[in-house]
């Protein structure tokens, strides 16, 4: 059974007034417990919108949000509830950060969880060590760490909510590669170790190829495609067409297959890239 | 909810007072507030009720976006209104009840002040609805400058309003990004005594107040960067001109401070 089940979401913004937008038009999607689904989609095509439905932080204009089948705008507590069941960390999520110490920056979701304070320190220690910040840093102000610590303290600090789905917005959005390829680590090991299930907003192909068992494409507040990450890779023109992009490694193949090159072009990261290469070398004998 | 305030907003369009000098409309919406408070009965009163209305007719401001500038003003009027009603004490007594009495001299003055806000407020909203907020502080400096003289730095003052007025937009999509982030980490605005809301909005105001500090570091570089070095020997892109429209606007200004003398003077005081 779906954990979290989206039925015709639409939500505009303005009702009622001369500039009205939708901003979601009627996207219904399942999301399966344990999945990593990626959101790509261009500026503006609703994917935050679309996100700040998985809490509640938006209304629908019209369809419902279930989570775990229950409408989560039933009730004032099932709203609630739905904050913590459902992490949602922003784009730029370094803004948020407040509190004296790290430490008790990261414990903010927890206590407002209301959770006895043995149970705030536990998830406390297990969010820093998920993002690799040590006990050190967790005693200083978070507006003295580096740009990639600020990052991975606010992811923290919803991690130590410890909810059932995490979803990301660009979560790497204007970090170096180093601090990028942690960033990313970090969600991989997160979902490996909990089982929790991750939403991960990108715009980046190679993260998504990477990471997702299931990519969802948007385009000006619709659901354009769907599906398994080679499923969606393997619209190319499509993504194209849209501005998108497939990954630098899928772009290759599909160069060398222009040339003649009798290769697969269902390569979507640079692992699978290498295998390929290495299976036609041998083919012709060279390797 | 936030989204709602309508201070400093401008309404484009061609009308005769949005194509006025902003010095010509800062000077009449100055004049129009001290003359209302000058006035002394129903008639001088009327005379600048009629004013407001024909400003009103100039602008071709839709009806709809004054009454959006007054709906908050709507609970002071009614404090203000009643507290007049009830405060008089001469005059012929219309109705009374234990300690409460409300004579006609009440029901003037509780008419003539609620009419009083409502045409200042009107008067001055239409300042800011035919105005662009940077033809407005053009217009202040200007007016000002002749304080240069004291050393008053009027073209830094002037910069100042102009970016203040610039952020608050920004300011206010920066609250609901905030406001958001920490709602998704459970943070509770909505209910608890005084006590606990006022506590609750500190994780939106320390962020807030880190990013405005952030902002300005960022400005005052991208100006430097700019070459800007304060206001002295600056020249302008669009130099104000008094013209035959202002003239008239400052000519109808005298007429209806004149009137409002005369009327003051034939007519028996109210107040």
């Amino acid at each position: 059974m779906a954990v979290l089940e989206l039925r015709n979401l639409t939500h505009c913004y303005g009702e009622k007034t001369a500039n009205r937008v939708v901003a979601v038009n009627h996207v219904s999607l399942r999301i399966e417990p344990g999945e990593l689904l990626g959101v790509i989609g261009h500026t503006g095509s609703g994917k935050s919108t679309l996100i700040q439905h998985f809490n509640g932080l938006l209304k629908p204009t019209a369809g419902e949000v279930l989570l775990d089948g229950e409408n989560i705008h039933k009730d004032k507590q099932t709203l609630r509830a739905s904050r913590f069941r459902v992490g949602l960390c922003f784009q730029y999520p370094e803004y948020q950060l407040f509190e004296e110490t790290v430490r008790r920056d990261i414990a903010f979701g927890p206590t407002n969880m209301n959770l006895p304070p043995e149970e705030i320190e536990g998830r406390v220690v297990r969010a820093a060590q998920f993002v690799g910040l040590s006990d050190e840093l967790l005693e200083k102000s978070p507006f003295d760490l580096s740009g990639g610590e600020k990052r991975r303290a606010a992811i923290a600090g919803v991690m130590a909510m410890e909810p059932e789905i995490l979803v990301l917005d660009e979560p790497t959005a204007g970090l170096d590669p180093r601090g990028r390829e942690k960033i990313l680590q970090m969600i991989a090991d997160y979902r490996r170790q909990t089982g929790s299930t991750v939403i991960l907003v990108s715009h980046s192909m190679e993260d998504i190829a990477r990471l997702a068992t299931r990519a969802l494409v948007m385009r000006h507040g619709e659901a354009v495609l769907c599906g398994t990450v080679d499923e969606v890779f393997s619209h190319g023109e499509e993504l194209f067409s849209m501005g998108l992009d497939v990954p630098a490694v899928t772009k290759v193949f599909l160069a060398l297959k222009q040339k003649g090159v009798p290769v697969r072009t269902d390569i979507y990261t640079n692992e699978q890239g290498q295998a390929e290469i290495l299976r036609l070398l041998r083919r012709e004998g060279r390797a | 909810m936030i989204r709602d305030i309508t201070i400093g907003q401008y309404l484009p369009g061609k009308s005769f007072l949005h194509k006025m000098d902003p010095r010509a409309k800062i000077l009449w919406t100055l004049a129009y507030v001290i003359v209302i408070f000058l006035c002394k009965n129903f008639w001088s009163l009327g005379l600048m009720v009629v004013a407001a209305v024909g400003m009103l007719l100039l602008s071709r401001v839709p009806l709809r976006m004054m009454w959006k500038s007054l709906k908050p003003l709507v609970p002071i009027l009614l404090f203000t209104g009643v507290l007049n009603l009830f405060y008089s004490k001469t005059g012929t007594v219309l109705w009374t009840w234990k300690f409460l009495t409300i004579t006609d001299r009440g029901v003037y003055t509780g008419a003539f002040m609620v009419i009083r806000i409502l045409s200042l407020v009107s008067v001055s909203a239409l300042l800011t609805y035919t105005t662009t907020p940077t033809a407005l502080t053009d217009g202040i400096e200007r007016l000002l400058s002749p304080l240069k003289i004291f050393k008053i730095p009027v073209q830094s003052l002037a910069m100042m309003m102009t970016l203040a007025l610039r952020f608050i937009p920004t300011l206010i999509e920066e609250i609901d990004r905030i406001m958001s982030a920490q709602k998704a980490r459970g943070a509770d605005l909505e209910s608890g005594g005084f006590l606990k809301r006022a506590k609750a909005l500190l994780p939106i105001l320390i962020p807030l107040f880190v990013s405005a500090f952030r902002r300005a570091y960022d400005l005052a570089f991208a100006m430097e960067c700019r070459c800007y070095q304060g206001g002295d020997g600056r020249t302008r892109m669009k130099q104000m001109k008094l013209g035959a429209r202002d003239f008239v606007g400052l000519a109808l200004l005298a007429l209806l401070i004149a009137g409002v003398i005369l009327l003051n003077r034939f007519f028996v005081p109210l107040l």
